[in-house]
């Protein structure tokens, strides 16, 4: 499992072991009720249990601006910050021919579908800015472009972040996207 | 800079030695494999992060042990640096700058600054032009540490661009475009995917294609800009050298032959010029299936009195030659760090005759810590045994020497 090595692992296969035969069939359960009801979202591909998730359906939600990202991860990650108020698209991965992965294994012909045939104000692009994640970017904002203004987020310092520590890609990268002050 | 002690625990096949350097170079004699070379092979790993001999961790540890590491002391002129690397065999390696470990591994390279000279490095005139980008990315990567990172991006659009070369030309002998599906068609107008469209809609792979063009100019460009400028500034070093230790007979001339280069450096106009090529080499890139332009395909040129070195170069000219190259390493990296860096001879010194013995302990004196392999003493000049710490290497262990 991601993120588990051996030791870990046998602590938690033996921390199993030691709890009521109750709970563990209600975890069993649990894992088994997961896997069969969670699919993904009709519209956005988020995890979700209903054919439409919680965040496509709510109604006070900013439904003009869309959130590109690669995974499902990263909308949890972006929901945490309680910053956003629109809508998402994951993509499901990023190109990356190595592995097989190009536009057409990703969400990225419903994504334009959604652009171009709904009112869509701004479609803001929060990819990792990895070679992969670039590509993708650019990739991505070139089909969207006809339709919509497309952003994309700030690389740059992390906050309580000091300047001096921060090492030569970051800066340059944070220099690279300065803004005016206003 | 100075190295003033090293550690190696369960490296290669020490299993716990400590040595201290007490003179400004020291020789390590012994019989071959007895871990003369893996001794300097722990210094190259604490400067580059890397060893010339392998890439996998694994192979660093002693023989049945899942941990080992290298510690060193390194005094510079700011201060005393404790420096560790702890290799794990199934694992990740750590680094840690004074007990603290670092988060990014760039962050160590640049601290501890060596110019290596192996008997191999008799090779980089003759050898393939791959040796001599080596030697050029190593040297960068001294002076300007997040050179690793851009080198590295680039490689990664690399493998990336050619894994899809390969499946574009997999997808048109097939012909049956498993691979292309999707209709918007940006590039109606373009020649190629129309005779591509022929065949039936890899549409989506060659768009995705320009990407990676786009990608390959940006990261190639700023890898050939910094090969063109550590070379215009090590090529005057080296041709001096090379003039002084011939004896005012020879004329080096050092240039770099990149694959695409531009005559003034314009990073925008070098990202395009690389884009024209790219789209000149287009047919040859998709019926070969990879990348044909790019600084993967520099060369650096080496002259003697106007004749190309690696064919007309005699024996005695290449050594000339790569002596004066790293001479030239020495005196760049001391001028751009500020202070002299460590100069390791790796079994090397037995292959140069006296006079060539003698240029290169007049330009070391005892400014530039060195460290020296050997299997005998008998082929150095005197002067190069006097005011030396001497060690014998036997079986993964240092002791005094045998007299």
């Amino acid at each position: 499992m991601p993120g588990v090595g051996p030791k870990t692992a046998q602590r938690l296969a033996l921390h199993i072991l030691k709890r009521p035969e109750a709970e563990v069939k209600a975890l069993a359960q649990a894992l088994i009720e997961a896997k069969q009801q969670v699919g993904q979202c009709s519209i956005c591909y988020h995890l979700s249990a209903e054919p439409v998730c919680e965040i496509c359906r709510a109604p006070n939600r900013d439904s003009e601006t869309i959130c590109v990202v690669a995974d499902s991860r990263d909308v949890i990650a972006l929901e945490k910050t309680r910053e956003y108020r629109g809508k998402y698209h994951v993509l499901g991965g990023l190109i990356s021919p190595i592995d097989g992965m190009g536009p057409d294994q990703l969400y990225i012909q419903p994504l334009i579908r959604r652009v171009s045939q709904q009112k869509i104000k701004e479609v803001i692009l929060a990819i990792s800015p990895s070679i992969e994640g670039e590509t993708t970017t650019l990739y991505v904002g070139h089909l969207l472009k006809p339709f919509t203004r497309v952003t994309r987020i700030a690389f740059g310092l992390p906050m309580g972040g000091d300047l001096e520590y921060a090492d030569e890609v970051t800066l340059a990268r944070a220099l690279e996207g300065r803004r005016d002050l206003d | 800079m100075y190295l003033k002690a090293l550690h190696l625990r369960q490296f290669r096949n020490y299993q716990d030695q400590f040595l201290e350097f007490s003179a400004p170079k020291t020789i390590l004699v012994g019989d071959n494999a007895q871990g003369k070379s893996n001794l300097l092979e722990a210094v190259e790993l604490l400067s580059t992060l890397r060893s010339h001999r392998t890439s996998r961790d694994r192979d660093l540890i002693l023989a049945g042990e899942s941990i080992g590491q290298v510690t060193a002391r390194l005094e510079r002129d700011t201060g005393a640096v404790d420096l560790a690397v702890t290799l794990r065999s199934n694992g990740r390696r750590t680094v840690s700058l004074n007990s603290e470990s670092l988060r990014r591994q760039f962050d160590f390279l640049g601290i501890l600054n060596v110019v290596q000279f192996s008997s191999l490095d008799l090779d980089l005139v003759r050898g393939a032009p791959e040796r001599r980008r080596h030697w050029m990315d190593a040297l960068l990567v001294q002076l300007e540490p997040v050179y690793a990172y851009i080198l590295q991006q680039y490689n990664q659009v690399l493998r990336q661009r050619n894994a899809l070369l390969k499946a574009i030309r997999k997808a048109e002998g097939r012909g049956d475009g498993e691979i292309g599906r999707w209709g918007d068609r940006e590039n109606e107008g373009d020649d190629f995917s129309q005779a591509l469209d022929r065949e039936a809609n890899p549409l989506a792979t060659l768009d995705q294609l320009a990407f990676w063009d786009a990608q390959l100019a940006l990261t190639g460009s700023r890898v050939i800009r910094r090969r063109a400028r550590v070379l215009q500034r090590l090529a005057p070093l080296a041709e001096h050298w090379h003039q002084e230790i011939s004896g005012q007979t020879e004329v080096l001339q050092v240039s770099y032959a990149p694959n695409v280069g531009l005559a003034q450096d314009d990073p925008q106009q070098l990202q395009t010029e690389i884009l024209v090529r790219i789209q000149q080499k287009r047919v040859a890139e998709q019926y070969q299936g990879t990348t044909l332009v790019g600084p993967h395909r520099d060369e650096v040129e080496f002259a003697i009195n106007r004749s190309f070195a690696r064919q007309y170069g005699s024996q005695g000219q290449q050594r000339t030659l790569v002596l004066a190259l790293k001479l030239a390493e020495l005196k760049l990296i001391e001028e751009v760090i500020g202070e002299p860096p460590l100069l390791l001879l790796d079994d090397v010194l037995a292959e140069l005759d006296l006079h060539r013995q003698n240029q290169l302990l007049n330009a070391v004196q005892d400014r530039f810590q060195t460290l020296i392999t050997t299997t005998h003493l008998g082929s150095f000049d005197a002067q190069w045994l006097n005011s030396s710490q001497i060690l014998q290497v036997q079986a993964g262990q240092l002791m005094p020497p045998v007299r």
